[in-house]
């Protein structure tokens, strides 16, 4: 497969990349910035929410609505969010725009206008997110589970906590904006259809002036417990369970990506097999590698009705254990395949490759090629991804579960 | 982009846009059955058939199917509406004949009791699934009274009631009369090669006898009427309004379209700075959507029950000044922006082209590249528009709302 990778540093450290697709008229860019819900002052949970909110109502020259109809006047398709480390703001949008969109995004970065009578929507709109959440159990077991599994404060919710959010003061945000808000930390990418010296020049015209000092790093606490469980009179019991396991970093990633696959990479892969087909337990049920920079786990998700809750549970945790037992070679090999299909799919749409690039530098500090991560597919073998099993089995399971029924975990 | 198409004697049609530039294809089958084509009975029957067919034929077992699929690392799935059931995946170009044949042979399904009664289980799941989703619930209530007695109200999952009673025997009696060959295409986008498919097709399906399939077609402008359900566990108010629009087939429905982007599109439309913007709601939507002879306009909002009042006067309010007062140049041209932005990133992958096309032929019996889209969402008028809301009042609606007890 031909790379068509682009990268350059400015000289305040904020890392450009770029990857250029033949095949599309459409370009997707993404700005990281190094405010994500883990490094938001102690009693702030939930300030990213309210940020990525606030810095959209105004900037530069522009109010609320007129930058909003700016925005919208690009047909622009907006993305981004919070995640643990990051804001993430950017969109995909017709390649002719691109240059306009950039210039509207500086000034949201770093021009916001940060009024304060538009801080008091910013903020409850990031409270009615949270309460939200409450009638989507499934979303929110997910959610808890990372909390309950990841180090404080990996694992702290991305959406927030109401206490927190209530006495979040539009002074304090600012502060933190001014702290967070760090080029020599950002990551700025773009996928697609685009000219990356006119890029390069635009956003280091933009950007290339304003310095920032180191962020801090972090100081982690520990995990939650293992088990807990949310009362909730609904329908189902949403189990979600979480084990640790290697970085992307680590020279055993491909081995763990393989093995999750043979767990839950299809519909003909162990956990819908045994918890499906075979005994009609759940409709949704599956498990996926999720990683931070410092941490990384495999997450398990099942949603079932109360009766069946246990019978669930104690299945996918014997195909977890099962797994050290012993894989087939057909099984390996399905594995492979849809592990680089999914990777040469996702390489047709321009926001994925705008996400997966930045996401590689900030995990890796470089972007994999994708030949690369097809040859280090190809590498693993049945005797490599056991011995990693083997050494690294997934136990130590952390487990929440929400509904009408507790789980026991053993 | 090239486009080709083909019918078999039996009625089955094959279509197909080459774009030798992708890396990718994908390829579906369309089977113009859904809630609104099922006896009350059987409700549920079309979207429990659409789980049946991935339990394998004569030859194939539930295992192998799957096993067959994911080893081709095809990325596959179906889904049901009231409308119809598409099975569909999308592979690497080297692996397109063996999944084209592997769908060919599943749209022959073995229908095994055993399984049936397994996957029973796993239906019902679904059923709990989706009240735990009060935003799903809630539409699918309101769609029921907005639709009272017209097929398109039928619930696509069923009851649990409804799919406990079901019966194999039923399930193969509705398969033979709807999965017919002239009540089906199969589609292709993507890089692939025309004739090596279409001879495929012909020569898995050719024998598959045509039935005489009918669809009862009426419009509907639907009825009214306002109803609301304690949940206990629930701490929002959930609220679905459902009025009537235009079909699948209108020329008005790019006008349609424009209108939905501008009314509630997530950001940037009348419910976003009217009611989001100012935190009154979380979330706001209204969408168009057209059906089979009839249409509708769906919105749903989510709130505190302290907020429920202001913001359904709000709502109510843009109705009644869109109705008396319109759209505005200004809004039409952002509206046109972000459809088509969204609509070229959609069709620059094979997945989104393959729906594009297999809907367009299953509605309205005809191709149309990207560019005749293009073309009709550009030449929308303010004008168009504004006349569509006379014709089709927004205020004129059937509510149901969810949400935790209500003091007093």
């Amino acid at each position: 497969m031909k790379e068509n990778l682009d990268k350059h540093k400015l000289s305040n450290g904020m890392m450009l990349l770029g990857e250029r697709m033949e095949a599309v008229e459409s370009v997707a860019f993404s700005f990281i910035l190094p405010a994500g819900a883990s490094v938001m002052p102690a009693g702030c949970c939930g300030a990213a929410n309210v940020i990525s909110d606030w810095i959209f109502r105004g900037a530069g020259e522009r109010d609320n609505r007129q930058l909003g109809d700016a925005l919208d006047g690009l047909g622009l398709q907006r993305s981004g969010g919070v995640d643990s480390a990051h804001i993430s703001v950017g969109a995909a949008l017709e390649a002719s725009n691109l240059s306009s969109a950039i210039d509207l995004y500086g000034d949201i970065i770093l021009r916001a206008k940060l009024e304060d009578e538009q801080f008091a929507p910013a903020r409850q709109l990031a409270i009615e997110g949270v309460k939200g959440l409450d009638d989507d159990p499934r979303h929110k077991v997910m959610l808890k589970l990372r909390e309950q599994f990841y180090p404080e404060p990996l694992g702290r919710s991305t959406a927030g906590e109401i206490a927190d959010l209530e006495a979040l003061t539009p002074e304090t945000t600012k502060k933190i904006i001014a702290e967070r808000f760090n080029p020599a930390k950002t990551i700025f990418s773009v996928a697609g259809k685009y000219d990356f010296d006119a890029v390069v020049r635009q956003v280091e015209k933009i950007f290339g002036a304003k310095s920032g000092s180191r962020p801090r790093s972090l100081k982690m606490g520990a995990a939650g417990g293992r088990y807990k469980h949310i009362p909730n009179d609904g329908a189902q019991v949403h189990i979600g369970l979480m084990t640790p396991t290697v970085l992307l970093k680590d020279k055993n990633y491909y081995n763990a990506r393989i093995a999750v696959a043979v767990l839950s990479g299809g519909m003909g892969a162990r956990l819908f097999t045994e918890v499906r087909e075979k005994r009609g337990l759940c409709y949704a049920v599956g498990a996926q590698y999720h990683a931070m920079k410092e941490a990384a786990g495999i997450t398990c998700y099942a949603g079932t009705m109360p009766d069946k809750a246990q019978q669930t549970f104690d299945v996918i945790v014997a195909e977890f254990n099962r797994l050290a037992d012993g894989i087939s070679e057909e099984e390996l090999q399905r594995a492979k395949v849809g592990l680089k299909s999914s990777l040469i799919m996702q390489s047709e749409s321009s926001s994925s490759r705008a996400g997966s690039i930045a996401g590689d530098y900030y995990m890796l500090g470089r972007v994999r090629a994708l030949d690369k991560i097809k040859a280090e597919i190809d590498k693993t073998s049945v005797d490599s991804v056991l011995t990693f099993l083997r050494e690294n089995g997934f136990k130590d399971f952390t487990v929440v579960t929400i509904g009408p029924k507790e789980v026991k975990v053993g | 982009m090239e486009f080709k198409s083909h019918k078999l004697t039996n009625g089955l049609t094959v279509i197909g846009e080459v774009n030798k530039n992708a890396k990718s294809t994908a390829v579906g089958f369309f089977v113009k059955t859904g809630s609104r084509d099922e006896d009350l009975k059987i409700n549920g029957v079309s979207h429990f058939l659409e789980h049946m067919v991935f339990k394998g034929t004569e030859r194939l077992s539930p295992f192998a199917v799957n096993e067959a699929f994911d080893k081709t690392g095809a990325q596959y799935n179906a889904f049901t509406s009231e409308e119809g059931t598409v099975f569909y995946a999308a592979v690497l170009p080297e692996y397109l004949a063996e999944i084209t044949r592997l769908w060919i042979e599943m749209m022959r399904p073995a229908l095994r009791t055993e399984d049936f009664n397994i996957e029973k289980q796993v239906i019902k799941e679904e059923i709990a699934m989706y009240k735990d989703q009060p935003s799903f619930d809630v539409m699918d209530r309101c769609r029921a009274i907005y639709f009272a007695g017209h097929p398109c109200g039928h619930s696509v999952l069923g009851s649990e009631e409804s799919i406990d009673a079901m019966t194999a025997e039923q399930m193969r009696g509705y398969f033979s009369q709807r999965y017919a060959p002239n009540n089906m295409v199969a589609v292709f986008a993507g890089n692939f090669e025309w004739e090596q498919i279409r001879d495929m097709v012909e020569a898995g399906c050719g024998d598959w006898k045509n039935q005489d399939v009918k669809r009862t077609i009426t419009d509907t402008r639907g009825a009214r009427g306002k109803q609301r359900l304690d949940k206990a566990n629930l701490t929002r108010e959930h609220i679905c309004l459902m009025s009537p629009a235009v079909s699948a087939q209108s020329d008005k429905r790019f006008a349609a379209a424009l209108l939905s982007m501008i009314v509630g599109d997530d950001v940037g439309s009348r419910f976003f700075w009217e009611l989001v913007d100012k935190a009154i709601v979380e979330t706001a939507s209204f969408d168009f959507a057209p059906m089979d002879g009839t249409g509708a306009y769906c919105t749903y909002v989510r709130c505190s029950g302290e907020n429920t009042a202001k913001a359904m006067k709000i709502v109510a309010s843009i109705f009644v000044d869109l109705t008396k007062t319109g759209v505005t140049e200004d809004e039409l041209t952002k509206a046109k922006n972000k459809v088509l932005s969204a609509f070229v990133i959609k069709n620059e992958i094979p997945m989104g082209r393959l729906v594009d096309l297999g809907f367009n032929w299953t509605y309205l019996g005809q191709y149309r590249p990207v560019e005749d889209d293009v073309k009709a969402v550009k030449a929308v008028t303010v004008a168009e528009i504004n006349a569509l809301l006379k014709e089709y009042p927004l205020g004129e609606f059937a509510q149901f709302s969810l949400g935790p007890a209500q003091n007093g």
